[in-house]
Order: C-alpha cells, then structure tokens, then sequence
C-alpha cells in the first residue's frame, strides 16, 4: 500500500456511506441552482444588442428550457 | 411480436442492398459537393479558419454536436447502455448541458471578443509562450493521434459489421472528410456537419422507433428488462448486470460510471474542459458572426444534447429487452439494424454512422491544422505571414494531417493488441484536467503568472500519467501493488486528480513567484475585460 491507496480508500469509504437518494438529491441541486444562475443574469448578456426584447430571443428562456428538461431527466431516472 | 433472439445473437455482419448503397452514396456526394462549394469563396485564413467569422448560431450549434459524436459513438454507446445500461447518458446530458451553458454565458463571449484563433493563443496573451507552446503541442499530439484512432476504430468497425476491407474503409474516410476541408475550412467543416447532425439523429431515431414499436412501445421495453434481468438474476451471473434504466450508480458498481467519477470528474472536470477549452469544440464559436451568435450556439447545442441520449443509448436498451444474451455490447446496435430495419434504411443508418465518423474527423483536422498554422508556423517560423499565405499554410498542414492520420491508423492497426489503442483512448484524460486548471486561474485569478501556470500544467499532466501507470496491470503486478483504482477504465479519476494537482500548483508557484504587470493583464481576464465587468 502506498499513501495513494490510503488517501483513495479512505475518499471511497467517505463516500460509499452517502445514500443514492441523497446523491440524486446533489445531482438535482446542482442543476437547480444553475437554474437560478441563468434566471438572475442580466438582460444585457442574454438578449442581442440593438434588438427589441422577445422571450424568443432571450437565451435565458433556452438554456432554463434546456435545464428544466436535466432537472426532469435527473428527477425520473 | 418479438423477435427469435436465438437468430439475432448469431447474425454476423449487416448485409446491405444496392437500394442501401445508393442512399449512402448519395449522402457521400451531397457532403462533398456541399463542402467543396462552400471552398470557392475562401480567400484567406480569417476565412478557412474561423469561417470568415459569419457563420451563424443554428449551424454552428448542430456542428458541436455532430463533432462531439464520433462514429464509435454511434455503436459504442448503444454498446456501453446494452451492457451497463442508461448511465452511460450521463455523457451527454449532467456531463455536458451544465458546462455548456456556463460556457456560453461566460467563456464563449469572452473568447470571442479577445479575437484568438486557439485556445493556446489566449494562453500566451494571459500568460507566456511556454504555455502556449506546451498547451499547444499537448493539443497537436492528442488531434494527431486521435484521427488515426477515429480512421482505425471505424475501419475496424465498417469491416467487422459490413465486410469491408479495414484499410479502405479508412482510406475513403480520410480522403473525403480531408478533401472538402483542405478546400472550404471551417465553414465547410460547419456546414457539412450540420447534414451530418441531422442524418446522425435521424438515423438513430429510425433505429429507436423501430425497436421501440417491436417490444410494444416504452413500457413494453421497460417491462422487457425487468423479465431480462430477473432471468439473468436467476441464471446467476446478474451480479455484474447493473440498473440498466438509473443514471446515478453506487460507488462500488461494476461500471466504469459510479456517481463519483461523473460527479467530479466528469461534471466538474471533463466537460468544463471540454466545452470551454477543446479547440476542436471552441474554434467553430469563435467564428460566429457575433458574440451573441457565439452564446445562442451553444445553448441550441445543449437543448439538441438533450436528445442525444435517446437516439444513441436507448436503442442498446432495446436491444438488451430483445436479446441480452449477446457476448460483446457493441453487437447491440448492428443486430437491431439487421435485424429490424428494411432495405434502404439500412443504408441511411449506414449514413448516419459515416455522418458521424466523417463530422469528428473533419473538424480535428481543421483544429489541428489551425494549430499547427497559428500558435507553430505563424509563432515560430514567420510572424510577419499574410493572412492570403496563411490560407496556404492551412491548407498544405490539413493535407499533411489527412496523410498523417491514415498512416497512423494503418500502424495502429497492426500494433492492436498491445494496448496502444487503450493509450490514446485516455489521451484526453492526461491534459484535460490541467487545461481546465489553465483556463479557470487564467480567466478568474489575476494573480496567477506564468511561471505558474507551466508548472501547474506540467505537473498536472505528469500526475495523471503517474495515475494511468500505477492503474495498469503490468506495473501494479511488478511492485506488488494493489490497484490504484476498484472501478474498470478509470480515466474520470485521473483528471479529478490532475487537475487537483495542477491547481495547487499554479497557486502556490504563483505565489512564490512574480506577479504579472496590470498592462499585461488588460482584457485577458474576467476583472480586466470591461465587458465581463460590465
């Protein structure tokens, strides 16, 4: 055993004893706090220069689209 | 009406039809007529590189797609979901949709502003030119060896499930893909790709609906497999079966893809480094037509990402419910091809794993030769190159990377089997993480100098080199050692690891060391941009 099995196993031993749920828990957390992120940028970065404001062109609409279809995926498998 | 599985498990190859062999003709004649009209307008390296910088969101997005799956994708993910099950979708959705999107809000608008050509590039503007170099020469080798691996493992793959001969197959691919980049770049690489995306997906679809309406709808393959494994339980080797329908494994699972390696190697580590620092992946945003183009790519990107997982990993589900008796996972998605699809759609399936194959290898190529021409020929052999001359230089070094890779992937050919082939596969692994340490103290601590950032790389690198070799049996047998690792194929821990290492280092040395002068650090990191700040 060298000190990089040690530092390995006892990592793996850690995080064997969390439970899946609470992993999935994480996993979700993760996404939603994303999800949160991308809601709270500014207009500024999100919409084209110039152009009227439009749901359809705001990228914040597309990429909390594309989040909530993770956070749905990650809720059911 | 289920299928007889007794005659799936032994179909040997696909056999095809001439109705088959027009479809896929007809797909190889529009690619290369596509790309090379797109050739006569490039005038110069702005053009063949970055596309003349006018290349817009939806096809730039469909073209990260179809770059980030390969045609051993194609099969091997089928493969990985039929023997391990729905993990391996993990890839493709936790492992990529999360970084993409900070990508695109963060990295990709600042990237595109500095106006680089590579990734390297911006590593000397932030840094020096031992790290561009470095970065560089690591991304050169990986590009160039990649290819060879991609022309090798899709040749071998054509010849075992098609009967074709392995080093036609693979000189036909290098040929095509490298004739209509050599001659449009970027855009034709882009715009081919954007075929190749909707044919990949298409394709797949047929095979998925197909499957799916022979085991009677999802709930009927859902039912399948819980019968499939309960069988498999009772015959007693269901201990290396896994949930086939769970994303999140257990740490101890027999899969290369327990929670842990996706979670922080993969999410945290591989995909951000992938997505914000690949140059494959970055190079086609940096010639969008503008910064806003540049973010609305990827984020089209990520919601076509969502699906990919369904196309591609599904059907080695389907598979599984019809047959979970075969003894290699990449059979999986050629016995639902032969087995269920008529004349003619066996050629378009054909097509889309050639979309796939030719849309990976068009794109390292234009990396590769974007490399060699900005951060080796136009850093080292003549600065003073005119952008008309540099169109030159591009196009002779993605002719010498065709050559290249199909003499690579010959030698590789014959040296299978002695684990070369496993070398390259965890290439990416050695340098992703440190890349990843590169970018994140480049763009967000000011502190960070250069000599830092090479000693970090550097030491980043040799970390998961050490990792690969203290984690293979040969070694581990020599010293009497017990593995490194308890999970098969355990490259997301390498880079965990190297770029743990790498960060460290890049901090303490930094510290240690002088830092860079306010003049040096104007616009090449987030505080000193005015438009991050802003």
């Amino acid at each position: 055993m060298t000190p990089l099995h040690w530092i390995g196993n006892f990592f793996r031993e850690q995080l064997l004893m969390i439970p899946l749920p609470v992993v999935r828990g994480i996993f979700l957390t993760l996404l939603i706090v994303l999800l949160v992120w991308v809601l709270a940028l500014p207009p500024a970065i999100t919409t084209p220069l110039g152009k009227p404001r439009r749901l359809a062109t705001n990228l914040k609409t597309w990429a909390a689209l594309s989040l909530i279809v993770q956070i749905l995926i990650y809720s059911v498998l | 009406m289920i299928l007889d599985t007794r005659l799936l498990s032994t179909l040997d190859t696909v056999s095809l039809q001439t109705l088959d062999y027009v479809v896929i003709l007809a797909y190889l004649a529009a690619t290369v007529l596509l790309g090379v009209t797109i050739g006569r307008r490039i005038r110069t390296g702005k053009d063949f590189f970055l596309g003349g910088r006018r290349l817009p969101w939806w096809a730039i997005g469909m073209s990260l797609v179809a770059t980030d799956i390969g045609g051993k994708d194609i099969i091997g993910v089928g493969g990985a979901a039929y023997d391990y099950g729905l993990a391996v979708g993990n890839f493709e959705w936790i492992g990529c949709v999360p970084a993409m999107i900070v990508a695109a809000f963060v990295f990709i608008p600042f990237f595109w502003r500095t106006g680089v050509y590579t990734i390297p590039e911006y590593m000397e503007r932030r840094f020096n030119q031992g790290v561009r170099t470095s970065l560089a020469v690591c991304w050169l080798i990986f590009i160039a060896c990649s290819l060879g691996v991609m022309l090798f493992a899709s040749g071998k793959m054509m010849s075992e499930l098609f009967g074709w001969e392995i080093t036609a197959c693979m000189l036909i691919t290098a040929v095509l893909a490298g004739l209509y980049t050599c001659v449009g770049g970027l855009a034709a690489v882009v715009y081919t790709d954007m075929i190749q995306c909707t044919i990949m997906i298409g394709g797949c679809f047929l095979v998925l609906v197909i499957g799916l309406v022979e085991l009677g709808g999802i709930d009927g393959m859902v039912t399948k497999i819980e019968t499939r494994q309960q069988e498999i339980s009772r015959d007693g080797d269901g201990g290396e079966r896994m949930e086939r329908t769970s994303l999140i494994l257990p740490v101890d699972t027999g899969s290369p893809f327990p929670w842990t390696g996706i979670l922080f190697g993969l999410t945290f580590v591989l995909a951000p480094a992938y997505w914000m620092g690949h140059q494959a992946i970055v190079q086609r945003s940096l010639g969008a037509k503008s910064e806003f183009q540049a973010k609305a790519s990827y984020i089209w990107a990520s919601l076509l990402k969502s699906l990919i997982p369904i196309v591609i990993a599904v059907p080695g589900l389907v598979a599984f419910a019809l047959d979970p008796q075969l003894v290699d996972g990449d059979r999986a998605v050629p016995m639902l091809v032969s087995s269920l699809l008529p004349t003619g759609l066996k050629g378009l399936f054909l097509a889309a794993f050639l979309a796939a194959l030719m849309s990976s290898v068009d794109s390292y190529l234009n990396s590769g030769a974007t490399i060699l021409s900005h951060d080796i020929y136009r850093r080292y052999i003549r600065r003073a190159a005119s952008d008309e001359h540099l169109l030159i230089v591009g196009r002779l070094t993605t002719l010498v990377l065709v050559v290249w890779a199909a003499a690579f992937g010959l030698t590789v050919s014959r040296m299978e089997g002695t684990g070369i082939y496993a070398i390259f596969q965890t290439l990416l692994a050695f340098f992703q993480g440190p890349a990843l340490a590169l970018l994140l103290t480049g763009v967000f601590w000011k502190r960070a100098n250069g000599t830092g950032a090479l000693a970090g790389f550097l030491g980043g690198v040799a970390t998961a080199i050490l990792l690969f070799a203290l984690s293979q049996e040969s070694v581990v047998t020599r010293f009497s050692l017990a593995p490194l690792f308890q999970i098969s194929e355990p490259y997301l821990y390498f880079s965990v690891w190297a770029f743990l290492v790498s960060t460290a280092l890049i901090v303490l040395v930094s510290l240690l060391t002088k830092p860079e002068t306010e003049e040096k650090l104007r616009g090449v990191t987030y505080w000193t941009d005015s438009r991050s700040k802003a």
